[in-house]
């Protein structure tokens, strides 16, 4: 399994905090972790470089996912990450760009990460900038109205600098079904490409498509939500639950 | 006399020549108007789709970005439907951006509740780090969106479709600052945006009676001049307020918060406080809401007589 030591890393913060969600980072920390590993080109040092690449976690209660991969890379200290959502803290249960360098977006209302991310990607065309925008939405969040009028408004504008990737995870399909979610995203225009979310090679093959197409890439994770320890996978109440000792121990266990 | 849509085309092609950061998005109304714009600045025009609320989140992208958007289209939609987006996409994130809505209040009167807002300004207040304009003429949607376009705020014009009609001298329309109209001593009316045509006519026809009735004329909501309140209702200690907002949060409850503690005034609002179901012209709308001439004027008069209801 990928990045055990980020999946304990995430139980640990989480669990001091007492807020978090845990499945939703397991889901998707493998993902981020090769984006900020091998994609993304910006420089340590300056946060605000202008020719950069942008990632932005539209899907952003699955923050502690993002939280231990920037600490990883030493874009946020192990400071940071002990007063994660506590007092004085700067890194809450939702994402806040005012507060967070390297964080992008400030979400938590779905639906908002993936519009401003084509905002971004507009801006880079009008001003000649090669930075490229990857945004990471869940199948969940694939309800909101405002995923689908900003996934027309990319390919209306032929935004070859944007990719999506979209948390394939199920969660969306306990409660509003999508028969197939791959076919929405062509049928709106975009390159899709399917991949296993927590296999290494695959991932590395998705992501070499990234600004390759033509037009705005879909990376369509088929994750599973709360991969790395049994107790946390599928949908079940471990969405927004707190270890309490027992599980903690037997998470770090598992994931050692 | 200009109308408020044609200026706001107008000056967006003069500072877009000007400034290149300038980028103009609309939700297709108004895209004819601002072909000369388009063309004079290539790449810098979307007629985006009618999507309101991802337009906002794209607006607030470009201004990430560090371009200066200016985002269009009937006030319900561009601030009701999307407020979540002004909220979370512009406030929360510290963005500045421009929002000029056509069809506040019930300037599409035949169009029925659907197209009529009567909230926008209050919602657009309640943001940190907003100015909310309601510009009377196309002169001060000029002079106030060439003052304030570039501040690092979230910036709201609501642009009339039935201009008040009275031209001021430019330096006298400035951000935050209430214009005096007319000079009385017996009762204040405070006039928001179009309502200032009522406003004088009314204070014409309370002269008839020898009613000395001040006029102040506000173009800016926020930042509000409450100096200018004070001063006034010092001298009248009686004021009419009459916008084209919801009772429940506009100018009124800025002329109470301005003369807390200040002792005695008296005080009558003429506001928006139902759906107007119905239809008809503006006129035929500002009667049914009680937003008339006539309806000022007995307003101060109820005041004068001490008729407070």
């Amino acid at each position: 399994m990928l990045n055990k030591s980020l999946r304990r890393r995430i139980v640990e913060i989480v669990t001091r905090a007492k807020e978090g969600h845990i499945p939703s980072s397991f889901s998707i920390v493998d993902v981020i972790e090769h984006i900020y590993g091998h994609v993304l080109r910006y420089d340590a040092s300056n946060p605000n470089w202008e020719q950069r690449d942008q990632f932005i976690l539209s899907k952003g209660h699955g923050c502690a996912g993002l939280y231990v991969v920037l600490e990883k890379y030493n874009l946020l200290s192990a400071d940071d990450l002990a007063n994660y959502s506590l007092k004085d803290g700067i890194l809450g249960g939702h994402p806040d760009r005012t507060t967070v360098p390297f964080v992008e977006a400030s979400t938590g209302s779905l639906g908002h990460g993936f519009p401003f991310s084509v905002g971004i990607a507009i801006a880079n065309k009008i001003k000649s900038l090669p930075g490229r925008v990857i945004t990471l939405v869940g199948d969940g969040e694939c309800h909101e109205g405002t995923i689908w009028e900003s996934a027309h408004i990319a390919a209306n504008q032929k935004l070859d600098n944007l990719t999506v990737v979209v948390d394939w995870n199920q969660s969306g399909a306990q409660l509003c079904p999508v028969d197939d979610l791959p076919a929405k995203w062509a049928a709106f225009g975009w390159d899709v490409h399917v991949f296993n979310g927590h296999d290494a090679a695959d991932i590395e093959n998705a992501f070499a498509k990234v600004g390759k197409v033509g037009k705005p890439l879909a990376l369509v994770a088929q994750n599973i939500k709360g991969f790395g320890a049994s107790l946390t996978e599928g949908h079940g109440p471990w969405h927004h639950r707190i270890p309490n000792d027992a599980e903690y121990k037997e998470l770090m266990e598992v994931l050692s | 006399m200009k109308g408020l849509r044609e200026q706001f085309a107008d000056t967006m092609l003069r500072l877009g020549q000007q400034d290149d950061s300038l980028v103009v998005m609309v939700g297709d109304i108004s895209h004819g108007i601002l072909q000369p714009f388009a063309k004079a600045c290539p790449g810098r025009f979307f007629n985006i789709g009618i999507l309101e609320p991802s337009m906002v989140s794209v607006a607030a992208g470009f201004s990430k970005q560090g371009l200066t958007p200016v985002t269009h289209t009937i006030a319900p939609f561009l601030i009701e439907r999307s407020f979540e987006q002004l909220k979370l996409d512009f406030g929360y994130q510290h963005l500045a951006g421009n929002f000029i809505s056509v069809g506040g209040a019930f300037d599409y009167a035949q169009l029925g509740c659907s197209h009529h807002c009567y909230t926008d300004v209050s919602l657009m207040s309640h943001l940190p780090g907003s100015q909310v304009f309601c510009p009377g003429s196309a002169e001060e949607f000029d002079v106030l969106f060439s003052a304030e376009y570039r501040a690092s705020a979230i910036n709201y014009f609501r642009l009339t479709e039935n201009p008040h009609g009275v031209e001021f001298d430019r330096k006298d329309i400035q951000p935050g600052k209430i214009i005096c109209a007319r000079t009385g001593s017996e009762a204040t009316i405070v006039a928001l945006g179009p309502q200032l045509k009522n406003a004088l006519a009314a204070a014409e026809a309370l002269a008839k009676e020898n009613i000395d009735a001040e006029v102040l004329y506000v173009h800016s909501v926020k930042p509000f001049d409450s100096d200018a309140i004070v001063n006034s209702v010092a001298k009248t200690g009686r004021v009419v307020v009459v916008e084209e907002l919801s009772a429940q949060d506009g100018v009124y409850n800025a002329v109470l918060r301005a003369w807390n503690g200040r002792g005695k005034m008296q005080s009558k609002q003429l506001a928006i406080d139902h759906f107007i179901h119905g239809y008809g012209s503006y006129d035929d709308l500002c009667e049914r809401s009680g937003l008339s001439a006539s309806n000022i004027e007995q307003a101060v008069k109820s005041l004068v007589h001490h008729e407070v209801d």
